[in-house]
């Protein structure tokens, strides 16, 4: 015998060790799942945490594009509204007109003569019978001007009205989107804490996992001790405890996508109604096919991260003595 | 087989178990190993499973030295190396057939070939049609039974066992030892540690004595029954 052996790594020829490699990890994966068939009631209890742990992140997601989606169909209402100096004469004001719609930043220009905004101020605001009492139209008129897509955003659209009010015949301009930066700054304020929830949920649910499985370890190692005695690789040990994790996560985030659709089916009904309140035609978007495969890989990916961690840590630990 | 040189183990509390142990099992040899309790023949017997390794010394099983093994390589050294334990170490739930099927499962063999192997060994072992019993069903012989087909279902070069006789009878023991001369006579290396004096004085095989961590009557007997086969 030579001095230094190599050691049999495996007494089956290569071709069958790749066939025998897939049918081991199809009979574990296969094996874990029936091992938690068998304890429904604790395999269930463990899925339903993590589907509800799952779920607030991924409701929070939908919360953030329906948010999204509402604040872009009313970022388009950012308007300027040019008062116009009362001593023009119509002619000059159709002059400003002409040079505003030339601006490259402006995709639509609109003018409202003084009739015309005393006949709407009358028809909108409920002071008709007053107004008739006027001796002189009190108005002045108002060319509305909508930005283009790219001068929306309030910093753009703030640039084009400093533009606009150096024209001559600009009394003044005004600019409403106070309230859209608002807007803007709640939803980047509750991007941010979603993803904050996110991160700590998705460690919650790496957690929960860690330990489930250690649990699993726990109560089986006698037969843990035996495989090591009898040639098992850690590899070999580990991977049923890697299916249970994936297992975890797939069934978790399934639970976590259907709670989430009947959040939505609950939710919808009332906020169509304030939608509609603001005028608003939008329809209330849940997660998409996509959503649903991603929310799905990420969660067996953190079922299979949750009990890599704990396996690594208390696989180790057991050694037959 | 078994080589040990100048082995010493001393355990992290200071406790001396083994202290320079020489001794030569051959390939397909026979031998018991004896001493009182405390004496280290855990010890000794751990140090060739690599569940503990020697402070000092050279350990070669099957012509590799222990030293040079790190944890990767040690179920693959494991497998080579047949266990059988004095509480069996079977897996209460799960079948015979699965007990015994373990190494060969670990080791990656198809389906149709456990099957068949995993008779032979219950055959062998005179345990053929109980597969689908679970231990606890069996008696504490045919439990040992199931433990020693476990240990010879891969075919493994060398067979330990650790006080194979402690919990049965003597008509028992007798009838598991001469089972463990079947193997031996195809060619398996055996050491069977054992405080059963009787059952080693009916036969006649080298005796290895462990006395407070010193290894007495490490030479070979003149006796015929000392074979070397290749496995």
């Amino acid at each position: 015998m030579s001095k230094k052996p190599q050691l049999v790594r495996s007494k089956l020829p290569l071709s069958g060790r790749v066939v025998m490699f897939f049918i081991r990890h199809m009979q574990h994966a296969m094996a874990s799942m029936g091992e938690l068939w068998r304890n429904p009631i604790s395999s269930l209890m463990t899925m339903a945490v993590l589907g509800v742990s799952l779920s607030l992140p991924a409701a929070l997601q939908v919360l953030v594009k329906n948010a999204e989606a509402i604040t872009q169909s009313w970022n388009s209402a950012a308007e300027i509204s040019l008062f116009i100096d009362d001593a023009r004469s119509e002619r000059t004001i159709n002059s400003l007109i002409s040079r505003v719609k030339v601006y490259a930043e402006v995709s639509e220009v609109h003018y409202i003569n003084r009739d015309q905004a005393l006949e709407e101020f009358q028809r909108l605001s409920g002071f008709g019978e007053a107004i008739a009492y006027l001796d002189t139209n009190p108005l002045p008129a108002v060319v509305t001007v909508t930005p283009t897509l790219k001068y929306s955003s309030p910093t753009g659209a703030r640039e084009l009205l400093k533009k606009l009010e150096r024209e001559p015949e600009v009394s003044f301009g005004r600019l409403d989107i106070e309230w859209l930066e608002r807007l803007q700054a709640v939803v980047r304020l509750l991007e941010r804490t979603v993803f904050a929830i996110a991160v700590l949920l998705v460690l919650a649910v790496v957690l929960v996992i860690g330990n489930t499985i250690r649990l699993a370890i726990m109560n089986r190692r006698t037969e843990i001790e035996v495989m090591k005695l009898v040639g098992a690789t850690e590899a070999f040990i580990q991977r049923p405890f890697l299916y249970t994790g994936i297992w975890f996560g797939i069934i978790g985030g399934v639970l976590a996508w259907m709670i989430i659709n009947l959040l939505v089916l609950y939710l919808d009904g009332a906020l169509t109604e304030l939608l509609g309140l603001y005028g608003s035609q939008l329809q209330m978007q849940t997660l998409t096919f996509v959503e649903l495969v991603q929310l799905v890989c990420l969660a067996s990916f953190l079922g299979w991260l949750g009990s890599y961690l704990s396996v690594r840590q208390h696989l180790r630990a057991i050694e037959p003595s | 087989m078994i080589q040990f040189e100048q082995v010493s183990k001393v355990y992290s509390g200071g406790q001396k178990a083994l202290s320079e142990v020489t001794f030569h099992l051959q390939r397909g040899e026979m031998a018991f190993l004896t001493g009182h309790s405390g004496a280290g023949k855990s010890t000794l017997l751990k140090l060739i499973t690599v569940i503990e390794r020697a402070n000092a010394g050279r350990v070669l099983i099957n012509g590799h030295n222990i030293a040079d093994l790190s944890s990767k390589d040690v179920p693959y050294l494991r497998r080579d190396i047949g266990m059988i334990f004095q509480n069996h170490h079977l897996l209460m739930e799960k079948s015979v057939f699965d007990n015994v099927a373990l190494p060969l499962v670990i080791e990656g063999f198809s389906h149709g070939e456990i099957k068949k192997r995993v008779h032979a060994a219950l055959d062998m072992v005179g345990l053929y049609g109980k597969e689908r019993h679970h231990p606890i069903m069996l008696s504490g012989g045919e439990q040992q039974r199931v433990g020693i087909a476990r240990a010879i279902v891969n075919k493994p070069p060398l067979l330990l066992a650790d006080e194979p006789t402690g919990n049965l009878d003597p008509k028992l023991s007798m009838d598991i030892l001469r089972l463990f001369e079947t193997f031996h006579d195809s060619g398996t290396a055996v050491l069977i540690a054992t405080h059963d004096l009787g059952l080693i004085a009916r036969m006649k095989y080298r005796t290895l004595t462990l006395k407070q961590g010193h290894v007495l009557g490490g030479e070979e007997l003149p006796s015929s029954r000392t074979r070397s086969f290749s496995v």
